[in-house]
C-alpha cells in the first residue's frame, strides 16, 4: 500500500473525529448524568463530575419498586430474544421454501410478503390491538412476541441468500441419499444460511427490543412492560416524584450498555449476510 | 363495541386460532381477561382488588387499608397521570375486557369515561348512603341522571403560590387583582429581565379553563338531550385577550409548567408565582426542595374585589371500572379511601388536593403550619376558596379534545401573533364538532 | 415425490404464512372493516344505548377533512424530505472516509459512529431531551456563553431536533450497511483503478458510490418508512415544548384518537391511509431508482 499524503490523512481524520464527538457527546453525558442524582441533574454542568455516586444509584435504579427494573430488562430479554430467534426460524423455512421449490402461487406470495416490508409495523398496531382484544390476547406476553415472529424482512433476506448461497447439487444429492425434505433442511440448508440467519437474528432483535408502540399499545400490566415501555413510565412520572428523573437516567444507561456492547462486538455479523444475500442484485 | 357480522367473525376466529396454536405454551399472562361477570366475593374469599392512581403518597393509605382488610387486599400500580398515560392504559384495558377494579378519574373525564360505558353505577350497591359524607358539589362531579359513577376524592381549589423573598427583591407587592397583577409583572421585569413573574402555559386546559371558570365563564351545559357549547363566551374572551395582551408586552413567559426547565426556573427564582390548585403544594415542595421557607400562598388575583370568585384546576375521583368483578368490595374500598380519617390524612401528606369528605380541613394535616410556606397555615386560603367557586360547572365527555384544540390555538396564536379571540372561536367550532362526531346531538344558538 | 415436495413446502412456509396472515392481513382487513363503521349514541353521555353503522368513507373524508391529521401527514413528509437525504448522504460520506486509504482508527471510528443504533428511540428522546431543555441542556449553556441564543423545543425547531434524534440513532447503522456493500467490491477492481492513477477522490466518485448504490437504496426505503412512523420521539419530547401537541405525527394522531378519544373508526381510517401513503411512497421511490438504475 502506497502511503496518502499526510494532508489527507489530517482531513480526513479531522473529520472523522468530529464526527465521532457528535456521536459520542449522548453517551458521554449519560454516562455522567447516571452518576448525579436529581438535584445534581437540575444543578451541575451536564458535561462535567457533580458528587459522583455511581454505585449508589444504580443500585436505586435495581431496587426501586421492588427491583422491578431487572423484571423489565427480562421482559425485554424474552421478547427480543424469543421473537428474533422465532422469527428467525421462521424466515428462513419459508426463505427457503420460495428459494427451492417451484410451485403455484409463490411469486404472489412473495410479492406479498414483500409488501409487508412496506407497511409500517405502526400502523398495523391498532387494528392488531383491536383484533388480539377479540381472542383476549391483550396485555400478555403473547400479545408482543407472536407480532415480533414475523419477519417479512428477513424472509425476503433468506429467499435471496437461498438462491445464490445454496447449490442445487447439494440438495439432490442429499434427496438421492434418500434424506426426508425437513431433515435436508434442519441439516444441510440451515448451515449454509447461518450468516444471512445471524443477520436476520440481529435485525429482528435490535427491532423488538426497540420497539416500544406495539407494547405501549398492548400491554397494560407493568409487570410485562419491556424496558423501553418502563422507562418511560418513570419518565411520564417525574413530576409527581422526581426521584424518578435520577432512576430514568441510571436506568437508561444500565439498558443501553449490554446493547451497545453487543453491537459493537457483533458488527461484523450486520454486514456478512446482507452483502452476501439481498445487495447483490 | 357490538359484536359484528358473521364474516368478520369467522376471519377472526381463524386468526386468533392461528396466533393461539403457535403461542408458546407458558407464555400467555397468568390473569386471563375476565368477562364483565360479577359473581362477587364468596363469603371468607381473599381476593385482591387492582387500583390505577397517580396520586402522590396514596400507596400508604393502601398500605394501611392491606393491613386491616387481609381478606380484601388491594394491589395499588401507580400509573402516568391523566391522558397521558392512565387514561388510555384504562380505556384499553376498557377494551380487552381486563381493566382493573378502581381507578383514578379526573373530574372532567368522567364523562368521556361515561361515554364508552366504563364506569360502574355505584347506586346499585348503596352508594347513595354515603352521599352525605361529602361536599356537595364534589359529589355532583360523579352523578349523572338517577346514577353515581364515581366516589370524589378531591378538588382544587386556586390560590396564588409566590416567592416572598423574590417579591421582596423585586420591590413588588404581591397583586390582589389582575390589574395589580399586570403592574407587577411589568415592574418585575424591569427590575430584573432575566425573571417573570409567572409563566403561561399554552398547552395547559386545564389551567386556562380555572382562568375562564373564574371569570365567570361555563363552557359546558345539558339541555335535553342536547349539549350546550359555550366557550366563546364574553368571559372566556375577556380572559383570552388578558393573557394575550401580557404575553404580547413579554411580561409572562409562554412555557409548559410542570416541566424540567420549569422546574429549573422555579428553583433559580427566575418565576415569581404560580397561580395554581391547592395540589400545587406538593408539586412545588417536592421539586423545589431547596426553596423551603420562601413561598407564601394567597387568593388569586380578582377581576372585581367587590365580587370575590375562584375556580378550581383538577380534582378527581375514586371510579369503580366497568368488568370488575368485585365492584362491592371496590366501592368499599373507596369509600374507605376518602372518607376515613386515618386515610384522608395520608393522603392529604401525600399533596393529594383539597379533601371530598365534609369536614376534613379542620384538625387536620392541612390545619397545620408549613415550614415550606414560612411556618402559615397557608390551607386556610384554599379553605376560602373553595368557598368562592361556581360549583355548578360541568365538563364534556369529549373534553381531552377541547383542551388539545386550545393548547393548538393558543400556541399558534403566540407563535402567528393572531388573536386570542380568534383561537377561543375556533376552539368552539372544533368543540361542537368533536361532540358531533361523537354521535352527540349539541343544541346551537 | 411430488406429493412429499408440496407437503415440505406446506411444512415449510406454512407457519411462516399463518402468522403473517394472522398479524398483517388480518389487521389489515380488520382496520379496513373498522374504518367503514361509525358510533350511533343516544342520549348527551351516550347512556341512552350505542350501536355501530356502516358509514361508507364518511371516516375517510373525516381524516382528510382534518387538518390535524393532514397536517401531521404534511409534517412527516417535510421531515422525510429533508431529514432522509441528509441522514442518507451523512452516512455514505462516513462510509467513505473510512474505507478511503486516509482513514486511521478504523474500528474505533465504526463502533463510534454505530454505538448509537444500540439506544432505544424511546431512550434516545429522553436522552436528547435533557439535552434540548434550557436551564438543564449542557449544549444550551455552551452555546449560551458562545453568544448563541438557541431554542432546540421551539416550534420552528423541534421537528428539527427529531430529525437530529432520529439521524444521530441511525446513521451509523446505514453508514454499516453502505460499509458492507463496498466490501463486497472486488479488490482487484480497486488495485486496477489505483495503478490507472485514479486519485481517492475520483474512485470514490466514479467506483465506490455506483457501486453502494444498492445499499444506499435499501437503506433510503427504510427511512421513508420509519419516518412515517415517527412516534416515541415526539411522544416523549412532547410534554418539554408547546410546539408539539397529541396530534404532531400521523401515528401519534391515530393514537390519541384511539386511545385517549376512543374513536376507534377514525384512527382505523387513519392506519389505512398512512400504510397507503407508505406503500406508495417506497414503490414510487423504488420504481424511481429502477427506472434510472435501466438507463
Amino acid at each position: 500500500m502506497t502511503s496518502t499524503p499526510l494532508r489527507w490523512r489530517i482531513i480526513v481524520s479531522s473529520l472523522l473525529a468530529v464526527a465521532a464527538v457528535y456521536f459520542l457527546i449522548p453517551v458521554y453525558w449519560l454516562v455522567l448524568a447516571a452518576t448525579k442524582d436529581t438535584t445534581g441533574l437540575f444543578g451541575s454542568n451536564g458535561f462535567w463530575l457533580a458528587d459522583p455516586h455511581p454505585i449508589r444509584y444504580l443500585r436505586m435504579v435495581l431496587s426501586y419498586d421492588n427491583g422491578i427494573y431487572l423484571r423489565w430488562i427480562a421482559n425485554s430479554l424474552l421478547y427480543a430474544g424469543v421473537g428474533a430467534l422465532a422469527a428467525t426460524l421462521l424466515s428462513s423455512a419459508a426463505g427457503y421454501a420460495l428459494a427451492k421449490f417451484r410451485f403455484p402461487g409463490r411469486e404472489t406470495v412473495f410479492n406479498i410478503v414483500l409488501a409487508g416490508v412496506l407497511i409500517p409495523a405502526t400502523a398495523l398496531a391498532l387494528p392488531l390491538y383491536l383484533l388480539f382484544n377479540k381472542v383476549g390476547l391483550t396485555n400478555s406476553y403473547a400479545a408482543v412476541l407472536i407480532p415480533s415472529m414475523v419477519s417479512p424482512f428477513g424472509v425476503y433476506l433468506c429467499r435471496i441468500y437461498a438462491t445464490a448461497a445454496v447449490p442445487d447439487g447439494l440438495l439432490e444429492a442429499a434427496r438421492i441419499d434418500g434424506a426426508g425434505e425437513l431433515a435436508i433442511f434442519r441439516r444441510i440448508v440451515l448451515r449454509v444460511m447461518t450468516p444471512a440467519l445471524v443477520t436476520v437474528f440481529l435485525f429482528q432483535f435490535v427491532g423488538i427490543w426497540n420497539n416500544f408502540f406495539l407494547p405501549l399499545v398492548m400491554l397494560s400490566d407493568q409487570k410485562l412492560y419491556p424496558v423501553t415501555l418502563g422507562l418511560t413510565s418513570w419518565h411520564g412520572y417525574t413530576d409527581r416524584a422526581p426521584i424518578l428523573y435520577q432512576l430514568t437516567v441510571g436506568g437508561a444507561l444500565l439498558s443501553v450498555i449490554p446493547l451497545m456492547i453487543l453491537m459493537v462486538v457483533l458488527q461484523r455479523h450486520w454486514r456478512t449476510g446482507l452483502t452476501q444475500g439481498s445487495l447483490k442484485d | 363495541m357490538s359484536p359484528g357480522p358473521i364474516n368478520r367473525r369467522t376471519l377472526l376466529t381463524g386468526a386468533a386460532a392461528a396466533a393461539a396454536g403457535l403461542a408458546l405454551a407458558g407464555c400467555s399472562s397468568d390473569d386471563s381477561p375476565s368477562a364483565a361477570g360479577t359473581a362477587g366475593r364468596k363469603p371468607g374469599e381473599k381476593i385482591t382488588l387492582a387500583f390505577w392512581s397517580w396520586v402522590p403518597g396514596i400507596d400508604k393509605a393502601v398500605d394501611l387499608w392491606n393491613s386491616k382488610n387481609p381478606d380484601v387486599q388491594v394491589k395499588l400500580e401507580k400509573v402516568i397521570a391523566g391522558s397521558k398515560g392512565a387514561y388510555p392504559k384504562m380505556f384499553a384495558a376498557l377494551k380487552a375486557g381486563n381493566p382493573p377494579d378502581l381507578g383514578q378519574v379526573e373530574y372532567q373525564q368522567i364523562p368521556a369515561f361515561l361515554l364508552e360505558k366504563g364506569l360502574v353505577d355505584l347506586t346499585q350497591y348503596g352508594i347513595n348512603d354515603q352521599a352525605g359524607k361529602f361536599v356537595d358539589w364534589q359529589w355532583q362531579q360523579g352523578s349523572f341522571g338517577s346514577g353515581v359513577y364515581a366516589v370524589p376524592q378531591a378538588s382544587g381549589p386556586m390560590g396564588m403560590y409566590y416567592r416572598t423573598d423574590r417579591f421582596k427583591a423585586w420591590g413588588v407587592q404581591p397583586p390582589t387583582t389582575w390589574a395589580e397583577f399586570e403592574t407587577a409583572a411589568r415592574a418585575i421585569r424591569k427590575a430584573d429581565p432575566t425573571s417573570y413573574i409567572c409563566s403561561f402555559p399554552p398547552t395547559s386546559g386545564g389551567w386556562f379553563s380555572a382562568m375562564a371558570w373564574q371569570a365567570g365563564a361555563k363552557w359546558f351545559d345539558v339541555r335535553g338531550d342536547d349539549w350546550v357549547v359555550t366557550i366563546d363566551s364574553p368571559e372566556t374572551r375577556k380572559v383570552a385577550s388578558y393573557w394575550e395582551g401580557l404575553i404580547r408586552a413579554d411580561l409572562v413567559k409562554p412555557e409548559p409548567d410542570q416541566q424540567s426547565g420549569w422546574f429549573s426556573e422555579v428553583q433559580g427564582g427566575k418565576i415569581g408565582c404560580w397561580v395554581a390548585a391547592q395540589w400545587g403544594d406538593a408539586i412545588l415542595t417536592g421539586n423545589a426542595a431547596n426553596t423551603a421557607g420562601k413561598w407564601a400562598v394567597t387568593q388569586m388575583p380578582q377581576w372585581d374585589k367587590a365580587k370575590p370568585s375562584s375556580s378550581n384546576w383538577g380534582g378527581s375521583s375514586t371510579a369503580v371500572l366497568n368488568g370488575s368483578k368485585y365492584p362491592k368490595e371496590a366501592l368499599e374500598f373507596a369509600i374507605w379511601l376518602n372518607t376515613d380519617k386515618a386515610s384522608v390524612d395520608l393522603l392529604i401528606q401525600g399533596g393529594y388536593g383539597w379533601p371530598a369528605a365534609k369536614d376534613a380541613f379542620t384538625g387536620s394535616a392541612l390545619d397545620k403550619p408549613s415550614a415550606f410556606f414560612g411556618g402559615a397555615k397557608y390551607n386556610e386560603v384554599f379553605a376560602k376558596s373553595d368557598q368562592l367557586i361556581d360549583k355548578s360547572w360541568k365538563w364534556i365527555p369529549t373534553i381531552s379534545d377541547t383542551y388539545r384544540h386550545l393548547g393548538d390555538a393558543i400556541t399558534a396564536a403566540i407563535a402567528n401573533k393572531t388573536s386570542f379571540g380568534d383561537a377561543i372561536a375556533t376552539v368552539q367550532r372544533q368543540t361542537v364538532a368533536d361532540l358531533q362526531a361523537k354521535g352527540l346531538k349539541v343544541a346551537t344558538g | 415425490m411430488r406429493r412429499h415436495r408440496n407437503l415440505a413446502v406446506l411444512a415449510l412456509l406454512g407457519p411462516f404464512c399463518l402468522l403473517f396472515a394472522g398479524c398483517f392481513l388480518a389487521p389489515i382487513g380488520y382496520a379496513i372493516y373498522q374504518s367503514l363503521l361509525k358510533v350511533e349514541r343516544s342520549g348527551p353521555l351516550g347512556l341512552g344505548g350505542d350501536k355501530s353503522v356502516f358509514a361508507g368513507f364518511a371516516n375517510y373524508s373525516a381524516a382528510l377533512r382534518d387538518s390535524e391529521f393532514t397536517g401531521s401527514v404534511l409534517r412527516v413528509l417535510l421531515f422525510g424530505v429533508v431529514q432522509v437525504p441528509l441522514m442518507i448522504v451523512l452516512s455514505v460520506v462516513l462510509a467513505l472516509l473510512l474505507e478511503s486509504a486516509s482513514a486511521r482508527w478504523v474500528p474505533f471510528f465504526r463502533s463510534a459512529f454505530f454505538l448509537p443504533h444500540g439506544v432505544p428511540g424511546v431512550i434516545a428522546s429522553i436522552l436528547w431531551g435533557f439535552l434540548y431543555v434550557p436551564g438543564i441542556s449542557p449544549i444550551v449553556r455552551l452555546l449560551d456563553g458562545a453568544g448563541l441564543q438557541v431554542d432546540f423545543l421551539s416550534s420552528g425547531t423541534v421537528l428539527w431536533s427529531i430529525a437530529n434524534i432520529v439521524t444521530w440513532q441511525f446513521a451509523g447503522y446505514n453508514m454499516l450497511i453502505v460499509i458492507s456493500q463496498l466490501k463486497a467490491v472486488p479488490i482487484e477492481l480497486y488495485e486496477a483503478a489505483r495503478i490507472d492513477g485514479t486519485n481517492a477522490w475520483q474512485l470514490a466518485r466514479y467506483l465506490k458510490l455506483p457501486m453502494a448504490r444498492p445499499a444506499i437504496v435499501l437503506t433510503t426505503v427504510f427511512s421513508i418508512i420509519g419516518t412515517l412512523q415517527l412516534f416515541s420521539e415526539p411522544l416523549v419530547l412532547r410534554p418539554l415544548t408547546v410546539a408539539i401537541n397529541d396530534t404532531y405525527t400521523p401515528n401519534l394522531n391515530a393514537y390519541t384518537q384511539a386511545f385517549v378519544n376512543n374513536s376507534y373508526n377514525l384512527a382505523a381510517a387513519e392506519a389505512v391511509l398512512l400504510a397507503l401513503v407508505a406503500c406508495l411512497l417506497s414503490f414510487g421511490f423504488l420504481r424511481l431508482v429502477g427506472r434510472q438504475g435501466d438507463e
